[in-house]
């Protein structure tokens, strides 16, 4: 069995609570064991560059030496966290004199990081580790016939990290593919959500909400697939908000992806946080039979 | 003064370095300014000067803490003394009330906040001079 | 002796450590500006805004709301053919407004960043109801309906947390991130 150091995040403690149940039980049952870091904190989201880089290295760093120390890779289910670690981890590898100095305060913590470990998105476990042959195997209930459109995001492609496809990955579509559901082709898959701005910009960032869920719909899919608290937020909780302000009618399911990897895999949905949305899903649900 | 006191100012606002620039030649100190921390740091390294004035927040953040640090490890270069001169009371003293706190890095060293009083600065400069004199003179003797 | 840095010098200077090529190296191709999702509410386009910062217009620049309407996607990073890191330039802009104090009254970006880092620095996580009154007020009426019932909702459905979450180690916490800006501690 492998073991990760798991980063949930803040947004997992409670927003995106459903995203946290439902990666404990997809990882556990494929035989992946997530060990949460202890008094893991805050990686600063987007908003810690604006004021210090530096101080934002720090918080990541000090979730990163945790990890170390338990001797496991550090594993991130927010998109935003995710980015933030791996590109600290990077930054402080390639650079001495930066972790000297983010070392020097990880001190008062008793801490050090030394760069020893890996970071990784919960879909790169999946999809690499694990092996979509692995979750192929174990799907019970295969998802025939459910349109699904792999919403991508921002921060599991971008930046850039060494010499992936960044204009055209095919992951989340394969992904899609081996619990037995349809990726539909979604131009937009790879189209910011807003992120911080719903708060700081709502105008724009309703728009961007929009112009997603209207490819999405164009593009036929049941559901939405996501992989970042921040995206299925402003997708599916802002949905409301998006329809008063354009006079539109959207009702589309926005799931996490292990959401769907679990129902395909028989768990009860319950446990993987169903019943928390505000668009039903219920349709959705039916998809999952065992096949004749 | 005999020979000329040969000061590095690293700071990242021209419009800060400048005025302070004159006040120190007026007074007879030979001034270089060096406006990120790389360069400041790269020409602490080869000049040979006398004495450190030396900005906090820069580039990514507080850049300056952290090459103040980066002196303190280092055995010849931390005999420079060093004037920190930050504004970071005025620059995000809503994210950290208090004053800025005086980390000490090498052995002779003093922090002043933005904006300085003239008379202050060449005071500070000379002192910290001086301190610096005693104590080379006081190692060559032992 | 040092001659005064122009305002895309200081620019550079900001960006010192930037992992992408220096802003003179923009070919102004308009690659960026037409990936930018945001490009539309912006007052300059992010190649506009580097044609300004190379031509010195400094007052333009900081007056531009361009960089707080940067959601940080990275699509022009990955795009721009001259490998220029815009989203980085976005950040360091933010950054250099907020220490000079140099944004309009309106704008709720910089107030959305000192909440949320002030909230991180007392209690090491983000707690989001807190973040709530920094920017609530700047909305219309029926903006504030909306977002009021929006939280209603998130509330009752037991996705918004009652106690705000707290690190254990947290006064280690608060030395660690003193070590960085030594200002006397975020109490
Ligand atoms: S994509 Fe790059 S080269 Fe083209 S205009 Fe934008 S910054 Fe300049
Ligand atoms: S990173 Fe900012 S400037 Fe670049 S495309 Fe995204 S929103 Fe636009």
């Amino acid at each position: 069995m492998s073991t990760y150091s798991y980063f949930p995040g803040c947004s997992l403690e409670k927003m995106a609570l459903s995203y946290h149940q439902s990666a404990m039980q997809t990882t556990n049952a494929v035989g992946v064991e997530m060990k949460e870091i202890e008094d893991w904190n805050c990686c600063g989201a987007t908003t810690y560059f604006h004021v210090d880089e530096l101080l934002a290295y720090t918080l990541v760093a000090r979730n990163l030496a945790m990890a170390e120390k338990a001797g496991h890779d550090l594993v991130a289910p927010c998109s935003a966290c995710y980015k933030n670690t791996y590109f600290t981890s990077k930054y402080l590898k390639e650079d001495k004199d930066l972790s000297d100095h983010i070392n020097y305060a990880l001190e008062q913590d008793n801490l050090k990081y030394s760069g020893s470990i890996e970071v990784k998105h919960l879909m790169e476990v999946f999809v690499n580790d694990v092996g979509l042959e692995e979750i192929k195997e174990r799907t019970t209930k295969p998802l025939a016939g459910l349109r699904v459109a792999p919403y991508y995001g921002c921060q599991i492609v971008r930046p850039k990290k060494d010499h992936e496809d960044v204009e055209n990955p095919r992951f989340f579509e394969e992904l899609v593919s081996s619990i037995g559901a349809d990726p539909v082709d979604f131009a937009y898959r790879l189209r910011c959500c807003g992120g911080s701005l719903i708060i700081t910009s709502r105008e724009a960032a309703l728009t961007l909400v929009r112009n997603l869920l209207q490819n999405a719909v164009d593009s036929d899919a049941d559901v939405i697939a996501t992989a970042c608290p921040l995206c299925q937020t402003n997708l599916e909780v802002y949905q409301m908000q998006v329809n008063q302000e354009f006079d539109t009618n959207f009702s589309i399911p926005i799931m996490y992806f292990t959401q769907l990897m679990g129902i395909a895999m028989g768990l009860p949905k319950k446990k993987l946080g169903i019943g928390s949305e505000f668009i039903s899903t219920d349709k959705i649900l039916t998809y999952a039979k065992e096949p004749a | 003064m005999d020979t000329k006191k040969k000061l590095l100012m690293i700071d990242d606002d021209p419009d800060f370095v400048e005025p302070i620039m004159a006040i120190l030649e007026n007074a007879g100190y030979e001034v270089d300014a060096k406006y990120n921390p790389d360069e400041g740091f790269q020409a602490l390294k080869t000049g040979s000067y006398d004495l450190l004035l030396l900005d906090v927040l820069m580039g990514r953040g507080a850049e300056g803490i952290m090459i103040a640090r980066k002196i303190g490890d280092d055995e010849k270069l931390r005999e420079t003394p060093i004037l920190i001169i930050t504004g970071m009371r005025e620059q995000i003293a809503f994210l950290f009330p208090g004053q800025p706190v005086h980390p000490s890095f090498v052995p002779t060293d003093e922090l002043i906040e933005k904006p300085v009083e003239p008379d202050l600065l060449l005071e500070k400069v000379s002192t910290l001079l001086k301190m610096a004199e005693e104590r080379k003179a006081k190692s060559e003797l032992n | 002796m040092a001659t005064r840095p122009t305002f895309s010098e200081e620019v550079a200077n900001l960006m010192h450590s930037s992992h992408g090529n220096p802003l003179n190296t923009c070919i102004q191709c308009g690659t960026c500006s037409g990936t930018c999702p945001v490009a539309e509410f912006m007052d300059h386009t992010p190649r506009c805004l580097i044609g300004l910062i190379n031509a010195n217009q400094k007052e333009d620049v900081l007056d531009s709301n361009t960089y707080w309407f940067c959601a940080s996607c990275f699509h022009c990073t990955v795009r721009c053919p001259s490998e220029i890191d815009i989203s980085g330039l976005m950040y360091s802009l933010k950054r250099y407004s907020i220490w000079k104090h140099h944004y309009s009254d309106d704008a709720i970006g910089p107030v959305f960043s000192e909440t949320f880092v002030k909230s991180i620095l007392r209690s090491g996580r983000s707690y989001e109801p807190v973040l709530a009154p920094s920017y609530i007020f700047s909305y219309g009426v029926r903006e504030f309906l909306n977002e009021a019932h929006t939280a209603t909702n998130l509330m009752l459905k037991g996705r918004i947390p009652v106690i705000p979450p707290k690190l254990k180690r947290i006064e280690n916490f608060k030395k660690m991130a003193d070590r960085i800006i030594p200002m006397g501690g975020a109490k």
